[in-house]
């Protein structure tokens, strides 16, 4: 392949604030339910008692951090690989789209992505996902989620390209190893964010809001 | 969702199954606005949205909610519907010169305006008869709709019968202005007043030693601050309250080299990008620590061998820290030196008594204390939070005399005091500011103010305090509401439906069935911004906003100026003097007035040229003008940005004239100096006439604070309500707008949040839905378990609109005024951070789904 597009994600400057998610729904008008592009928080920790006071603790430990996630567009998608009706494809720079007139809505490239990436439109019976906004891309636009990361933590470009600007680690915690698809992200590790596989914490987001 | 993948470990963490998770899609589809995916839940709008064409047309659209961010949005509008969003792209993004990006609720703008659930036709309550009907069943009553004459007449003539028989001061209304000009020609109308955010540095730092620009707006610009080498950031959370780029500007002073540390009872948003150092912290107890931290300084100071106090500092530019350097006629015994000492009193206020009170270690007291004293520039970055509590006056004093001590105050990248709301970070006289609209004021005849703690106990006891010895009877019968949602956002809201359900008349304009509406006989439907000519934003030092109209007014809303002049005409007042100036004309006021630094960083120019063909456009008078920017590029825009670079003219320290030459920049306090014991600032709160106040900084034991957790505070026994709860700013509303809006319902449920210690004591787990009781009130919500908070200590988010079981009492929205209590003190700002609770788990009767899931608020349907 000549191309892969990837996002990049700076963890250590982002601060839950869900601008993307935002403008991901704005972007692609997506009803409550679907979110194309989530942000899920990931901590830890304990409290010890203080020895001299019993109302009083101290944390150990203690840390959290959040990590935006969309579709990886992935190097080797499972989802492409499961699809019976052909209808998912890597387009030539790498991004991963699904042809909703060919999808037949089984939902099988949602059980296989271990990123929670497609996701069922029950109204039209169809699966959606990340686009990494192809439509604006073609435009010479940016992604929208990009444009609207009021910290500055979220970018996009060329895989070979980001991986040197910005390092080669493409899995933390609470994401999965990164062997399984080969996905197409540069992440920034928060300074408390921990490998993923290695992981001492939890995701500790509602279940209301993943 | 995917058994698969990796968000089902979150799901594994909570008593919700992922069945539960699921079944959104099917229950939201029931709802109007979610059916079909992105439509907006009414007709003509679902036709405009097929009509959609990849044609961008944009608009500057107005953000004009009290949120504590300045940033530009534009909307994209297809044949009179908004179709997308979009942020500042209106130069290159840079740290030094920013894009002004909008946060997750300007994203979700749209979702707001074109909604089903606006109020559409004027309304009213079913059982409603003139002198009120069946007025106990307000909040629970049918709705007819009715005509705008009707809704009028109807507002005009119980108005004239209630300010007949009871005089126009038993008219309550705050806001909205509009219809304040209209009562005040009539007559008058009483009015509310206190702190509802800042807690108590509105009197603060204008009385111990005068701040020089604004009270929300103390320390560095953000290219100083970039300088500083230590920041305490002190119960402050940009990242949600001043959204937009205020942490951005506060990561580039990390970038440069500061150390942050957090002094919070949670750790942040804020403190999760930027922490160094976290330093948990019970709330209400902050100046229990201050008084600690200046124990180690006093006691550990030695000039020679170890300097911790800016001797020279203290003598030349203040007065009351020792006996020795007592202000005129002060008792040298108050000095706040022994008061720390416990020269007199006998308790010395050592960090081991400050750790009993605010939580946090005395070895780490000891620490911040050493660290604060020998590191400069240190800036001390205070949100409203410390002081948003009962009797706060003093702990906006200590942070000012701790600054005093450890000369951090008129240095570069030194400072303290509030930084918060569109201020955050970034201090200093505006670069950029609109004219004014030029419409002149009214005032009004009738003088009575009561503060926002005491307003329902007046209505339903007919008393009030208006100053020190000075109780005045009062009797309200009817309540204006518009803009403020004073019912939903004041304290004592249990008391507030009962106060509404007692007086004659309630009326409400707004947007939507909220708190407000929802208890009153009347609601008329008004126009957002975005349905209005055009308005300015102001707020963001660098930036001045000038939105357009977006739309053409949805339904049968109007603006809040024509009812006002309405209203006016039925009253037999002149609708001329209540609306004197055409809102093209004031648009124009303002923009021909608008100002802009110049390079010297002394000097404003005006910012906009307009043409006699810009004139001629508007439709208003003027003179043509010359400034730097074209009418046509600004109105395209939406924004105009100073743009900053190191070495500008345009930074901005607090005190530094003063710290440099006193004589000259002396204070406005009678020693012309900072007053660490200050007497005018004692008589200031006392004067109020709540409760006493100390001419220093002193620790007094306030309602609902620490100690009143405890049965038996000597032996450490706790009471019936053994934990604090403290509110915060919640990412999906600004206060309580936006609160009704589906995305933002998703992305944030509301959660009330707990340390894992305190859950596990009561055998709850996230997900549970927990009862939550104070003294006043009781809301049931989701609990979210987390080691984030510090043990001891609750928070729930504020301004949810209350949703009162009927049959059981308790509110299931989560209203944080239900359990803050109607309590006046001090400067009469509201204690919303000193509160008790009990946390249990809930059985009774309720089905608490997911907020998302709730119905929405839909009155009437589009006819």
């Amino acid at each position: 392949m000549s191309k892969q597009l990837a996002f990049y994600f700076n963890s250590s400057a982002c601060t839950d604030c869900k601008a993307c998610m935002a403008a991901c729904k704005d972007k692609n008008d997506l009803p409550v339910g679907i979110n194309w592009r989530r942000v899920i928080k990931y901590g830890g920790g304990h409290w010890l008692p203080y020895h001299r006071n019993k109302d009083m603790w101290v944390p150990s430990n203690v840390f959290n951090y959040a990590i935006s996630v969309a579709c990886m567009h992935c190097q080797s998608p499972l989802c492409v690989e499961v699809c019976p009706a052909g209808g998912i494809s890597k387009r030539e720079d790498g991004v991963v789209l699904i042809d909703q007139d060919a999808c037949i809505g089984c939902r099988y490239c949602e059980w296989a992505c271990p990123y929670g990436a497609p996701q069922f439109d029950e109204e039209a019976g169809v699966m959606t996902k990340c686009t990494l906004c192809s439509d604006l891309l073609d435009k010479g636009q940016n992604p929208a989620c990009v444009d609207a990361c009021v910290m500055r933590a979220l970018d996009f470009g060329d895989l070979d390209e980001l991986r040197a600007k910005y390092g080669d680690v493409d899995a933390i915690e609470p994401l999965p190893r990164a062997n399984i698809t080969e996905p197409s992200i540069v992440i920034t590790p928060h300074r408390d964010a921990e490998m993923s596989g290695s992981g001492t914490g939890r995701i500790i987001s509602m279940p209301e809001e993943v | 969702m995917s058994e698969n993948n990796f968000l089902n470990k979150a799901l594994d963490n909570t008593v919700l199954n992922r069945r539960s998770f699921l079944k959104w899609s099917g229950a939201l589809g029931g709802t109007a606005v979610l059916a079909g995916g992105m439509s907006y839940g009414f007709k003509a709008v679902e036709a405009a949205r097929e009509a959609a064409s990849t044609e961008e047309k944009w608009v500057a659209a107005a953000c004009w909610h009290n949120c504590g961010g300045r940033c530009l949005l534009k909307a994209q509008v297809v044949d009179g519907v908004v179709t997308r969003v979009k942020t500042d792209d209106t130069h290159p993004d840079s740290p030094d010169y920013p894009q002004q990006r909008g946060c997750v609720r300007g994203r979700s703008q749209r979702m707001q305006v074109f909604a089903a659930d606006r109020l559409k036709y004027p309304m009213k309550r079913k059982n409603w008869e003139p002198g009120g009907g069946r007025k106990e069943l307000r909040g629970k009553d049918e709705w007819v709709r009715i005509s705008w004459d009707e809704a009028l007449d109807i507002i005009a003539s119980e108005t004239k019968r209630i300010a007949e028989k009871y005089g126009n001061e038993s008219i309550y209304a705050v806001a909205p202005g509009e219809i304040q000009r209209t009562l005040r020609l009539l007559g008058g109308h009483s009015t509310g007043w206190g702190m509802t955010s800042w807690g108590t540095w509105t009197d603060t730092p204008k009385i111990v030693g005068s701040y020089t620009v604004s009270y929300s707006n103390t320390g560095n610009d953000r290219l100083r601050l970039r300088k500083s080498k230590l920041i305490i950031m002190w119960g402050a959370n940009p990242a949600v309250s001043s959204n937009g780029s205020p942490t951005f500007n506060y990561l580039q002073a990390k970038n440069a080299g500061a150390k942050f540390i957090f002094v919070d009872p949670y750790y942040n948003e804020s403190a999760q990008v930027l922490a160094d150092q976290w330093i948990p912290i019970r709330p209400a107890t902050d100046l229990a620590m201050l008084l600690g931290m200046a124990y180690v300084m006093i006691t550990e100071d030695d000039p020679v061998t170890n300097p911790l106090i800016d001797w020279e500092f203290l003598n030349k530019c203040t007065v009351g820290f020792d006996a020795e350097h007592m202000p005129e006629g002060a008792d040298p015994k108050e000095s706040f030196k022994d008061y720390v000492l416990g020269t007199y009193d006998g308790v010395p206020k050592n960090p081991a008594w400050a750790a009993e009170r605010c939580g946090v270690p005395p070895e780490q007291i000891r620490q911040l204390a050493i660290e604060y004293a020998i590191t400069k520039p240190t800036m001390v970055i205070c949100g409203g939070a410390s002081t948003r509590i009962h009797r706060g006056s003093s702990t906006s004093q200590a942070f000012i005399t701790l600054a005093c001590m450890t000369g951090n105050i008129g240095i570069p990248g030194a400072g303290t005091g509030l930084s918060c709301h569109n201020r955050a970070g970034n201090a200093g006289p505006p670069l950029v500011r609109a004219g004014s609209s030029s419409v002149p004021g009214i005032s009004n005849p009738v003088e009575t103010r009561i503060n926002y703690n005491q307003v329902w106990n007046a209505v339903l006891d007919g008393k009030y305090i208006a100053g020190k010895d000075d109780t005045r009877d009062i009797n309200i019968q009817m309540i204006y509401h518009g803009g403020y949602i004073t019912l939903n956002q004041c304290t004592g809201l249990t008391k507030g439906i009962e106060a509404h359900r007692s007086v004659e008349f309630v009326v409400t304009q707004g947007h939507f069935y909220n708190t407000d509406a929802r208890y009153s006989d009347v609601v008329l439907p008004i126009t957002t911004q975005w349905e209005r000519y055009g308005t300015f934003t102001s707020g963001n030092r660098e930036a001045l906003f000038f939105s357009s109209q977006v739309v053409e007014p949805l339904f049968e809303t109007k603006d809040d100026m024509w009812v006002a002049a309405e209203l006016g005409k039925r009253l037999g007042l002149d609708a001329n003097e209540i609306d004197p100036v055409s809102i093209e004309q004031q648009v124009f006021n303002q923009l021909a007035g608008a100002k802009v630094i110049m390079a010297n960083g002394v000097d404003y120019e005006p910012l906009v040229t307009l043409t006699a063909a810009d004139i001629a456009e508007m439709g208003v008078e003027g003179e043509p003008q010359q400034g730097r920017i074209s009418y046509r590029e600004f109105k395209e825009k939406g924004s105009y940005q100073v743009p900053r670079s190191e070495g500008d003219n345009f930074g901005f320290t607090e005190f530094e004239d003063y710290r440099n030459d006193p004589e000259t920049f002396a204070r406005e306090t009678p020693s012309g100096k900072i007053e660490i014991h200050c007497q005018t600032y004692a008589d200031t709160v006392e004067g109020y006439g709540f409760t006493p106040k100390s001419p220093i900084a002193t620790w007094d034991q306030i309602e609902e604070g620490i100690e009143d957790t405890y049965a038996d505070w000597d032996n450490k026994v706790k009471g019936d309500y053994p934990l604090q709860l403290y509110t915060i700013h919640y990412k999906r509303r600004s206060h309580s707008i936006l609160d009704n809006v589906p995305w933002l319902r998703e992305f944030f449920p509301q959660e009330f949040m707990m340390n894992p210690i305190d859950a596990r004591a009561r055998g709850l787990r996230s997900g549970d839905t927990v009862q939550i009781t104070s003294r006043h009130g009781t809301v049931i919500r989701p609990l979210y378990v987390t080691e984030r908070m510090i043990p001891g200590v609750t928070t729930l988010g504020e301004g949810a609109w209350v949703e009162m079981d009927e049959e059981t009492g308790v509110d299931k929205a989560g209203a944080t005024n239900i359990l803050n209590g109607p309590i006046a003190t001090d400067q009469g700002n509201l204690g919303f951070n000193s509160c008790n609770v009990q946390v249990k788990k809930y059985d009774g009767p309720i089905d608490l789904k997911p907020d998302v899931e709730w119905p929405q608020r839909i009155i009437f349907k589009e006819a």
